[in-house]
């Protein structure tokens, strides 16, 4: 019996060695096959990220800077947690994630940088009922407010919108309901919920409900040109393979460029991922903001450290970025 | 277990990052300490587990009664039984937590939701083992409580429920483990920040990627289970079925 239980114990052991051995080297490239892991989240904000994979642009720039191929291989993940650890794992490369959980990736250590800012889009907070007028009116009231996630960018976006207008960061933090965008739109329009934290293309669908008013303070405290979607890549890729991440970085200019000189032909494309009609898809891209430069991460940085969502200040930009990554 | 766990966490086994992913039990137990001393945000994982558990206790407590209320009815009415049958087949099929956006709608948002996705763990399974109880009592016991006048509800009571006891326990303990599972799972898709539960804290750590708080507070999971079974279920079944030789 004893000997049984010691063989089933040293056979667990082996499986967790092996597992843990082909993790760690899951992300070499050996001389015939580089394998590049990217994993995205859903949503018309890495509409550029449709278009690179779509277009196998990553392949071909490493193709024409080397003369090899690689097989980039896409996951799409449900939050910037699961992308964060699966990168500190070693089984992912690279990772696009709202710009909050990338701070806390690299606040903690993970072996990260930002080599690309991806999309801008403009954030805004819905509300139903009619004696909600702005902030103050939320502030210790029972009033609840959908967003994401506790940490997400949006809840971010709501402290710092409680700042700039001087109240504290975290008067609202109990008042917060969790709950995905599509979640939250249905809530907060059938006035199950006061309010919901949203971006696009929520943001506008609400709008456009006469039953619903904005706060003017949210929209206010993140413009719609500043960084909320970002790319990461682990700085052993960035050291170890320079070509792939000049690749990277090459298909990601060319991707962006794309979304902005035709939303129309981007549209086509992404419409069927995003689940929206062609015109409506158009209609929400046009509205986004897509680049390759960051814009405010520094000063998120900063605020997300002054008030208790980091636990490591991050003072300089270049500890945030790689250097070929041009913003503030 | 516990020697592989801390060999492959010296080993660092994951890598580079392999204490942030993979932390020592050194670092999980003093992690442990941390969240029930200092917690996170101002609220101590006290707050956190006494919120679930007071959400668990409401659920289970309406999920076993209405398994009661309508497996018994179940047995006085032939027609409620074929009707509540065909409700049991389709509903225990569907997970919680894919009903979440459907409850919201009709309940509104608050805990009351998470309250009713732990009924629907309970109340399914627990139907389902009262009913196959109630099958499963013999022909020759349900005759003598009749010869002695006994119909109906009086029937249900003196004859169906001490003859399905083990099931009732069996049902009890399954409804117990899926509506545990289930609130863990709600609460950490819908996490009402008034009243944070077991869930919202491992969202919160996982997003902090305080792994170590995380991995202690599936401890602390795992700690309440075994409570449950071996300070709630197993006295009750060494005192009843074991007792009454029904159950080795």
């Amino acid at each position: 019996m004893i000997s049984k239980r010691i063989t089933a114990l040293t056979m667990i052991f082996l499986v967790i060695l092996a597992t843990a051995c082909g993790t760690a080297s899951n992300a070499n490239e050996s001389e015939e096959t580089v394998v590049l892991n990217i994993a995205y989240q859903y949503g018309l904000a890495y509409a550029p990220l449709i278009i690179c994979r779509e277009n196998e642009l990553i392949e071909q720039e490493y193709e024409k800077l080397t003369g090899k191929q690689v097989t980039v291989t896409w996951t799409q993940m449900s939050s910037g947690a699961d992308i964060n650890t699966g990168i500190a794992s070693g089984n992912l490369n690279v990772g696009f994630m709202g710009i909050a959980p990338a701070l806390i990736g690299i606040s903690n250590s993970v072996g990260y940088k930002i080599f690309t800012n991806l999309s801008g889009q403009e954030h805004g907070m819905m509300a139903h009922d009619e004696s909600i007028k702005e902030l103050k009116d939320l502030i210790g009231s029972s009033h609840q407010i959908a967003l994401v996630n506790i940490g997400s960018i949006q809840h971010i976006i709501l402290a710092k919108a409680l700042v700039d207008n001087g109240y504290d960061a975290h008067a609202l933090d109990s008042n917060i309901v969790a709950m995905k965008h599509p979640d939250g739109m249905n809530s907060v329009e059938t006035n199950s919920i006061s309010c919901h934290l949203t971006t696009n293309p929520y943001i506008y669908k609400e709008r456009s409900n006469a039953d619903l008013h904005e706060l003017g303070e949210v929209k206010e405290s993140w413009p719609a040109d500043n960084s909320f979607i970002v790319g990461v890549c682990a700085e052993k890729l960035y050291s170890e393979n320079p070509d792939l991440y000049k690749a990277l970085c090459q298909a990601m200019d060319l991707a962006v460029d794309f979304v902005n000189s035709d939303v129309e032909a981007t549209a086509e494309i992404t419409c069927e991922y995003d689940g929206n009609t062609y015109e409506s898809e158009a209609m929400y891209l046009a509205a986004g903001t897509y680049g390759t430069s960051t814009k405010g991460i520094l000063e998120l940085a900063q605020f997300m450290y002054e008030y208790g969502f980091i636990e490591k200040e991050i003072s300089r930009y270049e500890d945030l970025t790689f250097e070929n990554v041009a913003g503030d | 277990m516990l020697c592989i766990w801390e060999t492959a966490a010296g080993l660092e086994l994951l890598g580079p990052n392999s204490r942030l992913i993979f932390p020592s039990l050194e670092a999980v137990m003093e992690a442990f300490v941390r969240n029930f001393v200092k917690g996170y945000a101002g609220l101590t994982l006290w707050v956190y587990v006494g919120n679930s558990m007071l959400l668990l206790l409401e659920g289970m407590m309406t999920g076993v009664i209405l398994a009661f209320l309508f497996s018994g009815l179940s047995m006085i009415s032939s027609i409620f039984h074929a009707v509540y049958n065909l409700i049991i087949s389709v509903f225990d099929l569907l997970p919680g937590v894919a009903l979440l956006p459907v409850v919201i709608i009709v309940f509104g948002v608050k805990p009351g939701v998470i309250v009713f996705l732990v009924v629907h763990a309970v109340v399914w399974p627990m139907s389902r083992n009262l009913l196959d109880g109630f099958k499963a009592v013999t022909r020759i016991y349900v005759e003598a409580g009749e010869n002695i006048g006994l119909h109906g509800m009086s029937l249900l009571l003196g004859i169906y429920l001490p003859a399905s006891v083990s099931y009732i326990i069996s049902g009890l303990k399954v409804g117990w483990a899926r509506a545990w599972r289930g609130l863990i799972s709600a609460e950490m898709i819908f996490g009402v920040a008034a009243m944070p539960g077991i869930g919202l804290f491992i969202n919160q750590m996982r997003t902090n990627l305080k792994n170590a708080e995380m991995y202690a507070t599936l401890l602390v999971i795992v700690i309440i289970g075994l409570v449950v079974q071996y300070g709630i279920f197993a006295p009750i079944e060494n005192n009843t079925v074991k007792k009454w030789g029904m159950s080795k």
